[in-house]
């Protein structure tokens, strides 16, 4: 029984030793850069060793031209004595809860998502930078029913979209669009994309509103595809993917800004002109094969920094493109209200395009 | 079987009592070795006739590999997940493990955190515990709270720890820590309060300080109650390990379970939960050990 006492006090120094010990060592780093990137140890552009910047990136899984500069360590070679982080996260709601709770600098969000965060009731300071990609036949309707060929026979069926997503915005419009009220006429469910194949086969639903690898699992299983993010965006509602960052990190590291700008241009330049590198790049970040990548980059259209800051994107309509999303957002019950429009014009910031580009 | 025919004694031979227990011991170890063998066997026969079934229903494509993939392929995103591989066959380009961690250093990172946020459940869960049942007045005014933190799913605030403490692995930690310390605590509480009030007074007459009586009674009758709330709490942080990695959780095997199901690679997903059933049987396993070293006197006293 004398040894009672030692022995708690024993089990008490085991259990500071291992708390400090597994504390201290961090045997298993996060964020680990990999070490096989493929080819790109040089800048595209002319480094600036000047940026000192301290930034934390978050990243999604999505093809565009972030992965490549993720991948081939683009901000890392072209700014040296930078201190950058990835952060991978699964969508712009995660991304924008990162925003505010600052632990995020920049990062990639959709643009409901963004409209979101500008609006009541997070009003979060931040602002849409660049356009890495505009969603086109990567976002699809897929059918399940052959006979359906058109929107308006889906009156009384059940489709399924991931809430607040891009997807859900181009579901809804294209509804509207088609004379139908997507409140009434159809059944909407909220099904994130990887609950979808086993509802899809179970028979409970009989759409989808989706991207890949969802939309291809589906149209193998039956499916066909009715219209798409493309179609929604001939008829004036675009959807896109943005780059977004906080005011104050915006104000605060110019210089980052527009070689980050730099770099995602010479990004969106490989994946429109060297495809063959661009796909083994994002396929290496996001574990898939280069070709299935190649396959998804038709579902997308990538601008360069030039087109980006014209006042069909950046330079104006992008402004104009996030209020209407807002009036849709507001009517879903996504938020609480419309900022005035000076608040939109305002939460986008085309300099550093406009500095690529040149 | 024909080592226990040798072992056994000769007929008639003479009747020495000790040669007689010993005898008896060793046919009861014997017994007990036969009996665990023939455990393992059942249980070896029993994952066989499973894994039989499961390759049987996925060759015959009774079910689409999406939902339940076969496990020559659960297999195969396991070694991956394990080794540096290309993208894809024929091309160059490789890449380590997945998301650029091996699936064994995923396992560690969530250890890493596990190990953290239980390890200071292990510090601060027993001092709670000891206080709440030492004075009365601290246990009224904590047990509602500590009640109502245990009936809380992680899932539900996680998302406040990410506000509070960043998408980093503080919140993490804290999820654990928060998840693994009231089980610590409440086992403590009932250890404490099950001590047996003649014990005490029977060391008091001995001559035993207040102090004493601490040190030499009540800690020692409640150390295997403390052990048997870590072992609640350490399976409740694996429980909770995908929760707390659900944001920003690479490296960490849940996180990897969750992506790899939302990117829908079913194998890898298997491959993850297999690995996290085994680590924490293991990790049940090493606690008992510990507790049969620490506290040989469970169940005996």
């Amino acid at each position: 029984m004398i040894n009672a006492h030692r022995l708690t006090v024993r089990v008490l120094a085991a259990a500071v030793a291992v708390v400090g010990a597994t504390a201290l060592s961090g045997c298993v780093e996060s964020n680990r850069p990999a070490e096989d990137a493929a080819g790109g140890s040089e800048c595209p552009f002319e480094a600036d060793p000047s940026v000192t910047s301290t930034v934390r990136i978050a990243y999604q899984n999505i093809p565009n031209g972030d992965l490549v500069v993720k991948d081939q360590k683009m901000l890392e070679t072209c700014m040296p004595n930078a201190k950058i982080t990835w952060n991978k996260f699964d969508s712009g709601g995660d991304v924008i809860q990162a925003f505010g709770s600052n632990s995020a600098d920049i990062g990639l969000i959709g643009s409901s998502p963004a409209t979101k965060a500008l609006s009541a009731p997070l009003n979060i300071p931040m602002k849409v930078i660049w356009v890495h990609d505009v969603i086109g036949k990567a976002e699809s309707l897929a059918v399940k029913d052959e006979a359906v060929t058109d929107i308006k026979q889906l009156k009384g069926k059940t489709i399924a979209v991931a809430f607040s997503s891009t997807a859900h915005y181009s579901l809804l419009q294209a509804l509207q669009d088609a004379g139908m009220n997507p409140a009434a006429d159809v059944k909407i469910v909220n099904l994130s994309p990887d609950k979808m194949p086993s509802a899809w086969e179970g028979g409970q639903i009989d759409a989808a509103w989706v991207w890949d690898p969802t939309l291809s699992e589906l149209l193998g299983s039956g499916g066909h595809i009715l219209v798409s993010s493309e179609d929604t965006a001939k008829a004036g509602k675009p959807t896109y993917d943005l780059g977004a960052a906080t005011t104050s990190f915006i104000d605060a590291n110019p210089a980052f800004m527009t070689a980050w700008a730099k770099a995602q241009n010479a990004a969106v330049q490989e994946i429109n002109d060297k495809p063959d590198d661009a796909s083994v790049s994002i396929g290496a970040v996001m574990g898939i094969s280069p070709d299935d990548v190649k396959k998804q980059f038709a579902g997308y259209e990538y601008l360069p920094a030039k087109d980006q800051a014209s006042a069909d994107y950046l330079g104006g309509k992008m402004a104009t493109d996030l209020e209407a999303t807002a009036g849709f957002l507001l009517e879903q019950g996504g938020i609480t209200a419309v900022s005035p429009p000076a608040v939109y014009a305002g939460g986008v910031d085309a300099k550093p395009a406009e500095a690529a580009a040149q | 079987m024909t080592e226990s025919t040798t072992t056994s004694p000769p007929a008639g031979a003479a009747p020495d009592p000790e040669l007689g227990a010993r005898e008896a011991q060793r046919r009861d170890t014997q017994e007990r070795r036969r009996q665990l063998l023939r455990r393992m066997l059942v249980r070896i026969i029993a994952l066989v006739v499973f894994l039989g079934v499961w390759w049987l229903v996925t060759s015959l494509q009774l079910i689409k590999p999406l939902y339940l993939p076969s496990p020559a392929s659960v297999w195969h995103a396991f070694v991956l997940s394990n080794t540096d591989h290309p993208i894809a066959p024929g091309v160059d380009r490789m890449v380590k493990g997945e998301q650029n961690y091996y699936l064994w250093e995923h396992l560690i990172a969530s250890l890493q955190r596990i190990g953290v946020g239980v390890g200071w459940a292990i510090i601060f869960g027993p001092i709670l515990g000891f206080a709440m049942a030492s004075f009365k007045p601290i246990a009224t005014i904590i047990e509602p709270y500590l009640n109502f933190l245990r009936a809380l799913p992680p899932l539900g605030y996680i998302g406040i720890l990410i506000v509070w403490f960043g998408i980093g692995d503080t919140s993490k930690m804290w999820l654990l820590f928060l998840a693994a310390f009231p089980p610590i605590t409440i086992a403590t509480i009932n250890g404490v309060r099950g001590v047996r009030e003649e014990r005490i007074n029977g060391a008091l007459s001995l001559g035993a300080s207040r102090f004493q009586t601490i040190t030499h009674v009540v800690l020692p009758s409640t150390l295997p109650e403390v052990i048997s709330g870590i072992r609640i709490a350490v399976g409740f942080a694996w429980t909770t390990v995908v929760a707390a990695e659900l944001n920003n959780g690479i490296p960490g095997i849940g996180g990897l379970a969750y992506l790899s199901g939302t990117e829908l690679k079913t194998p890898l997903t298997i491959a993850c939960i297999i690995v996290i059933g085994i680590a924490a049987i293991l990790l049940d396993l090493a606690i008992k050990g510990v507790e049969k070293v620490l506290v040989p006197w469970r169940g005996k006293a």
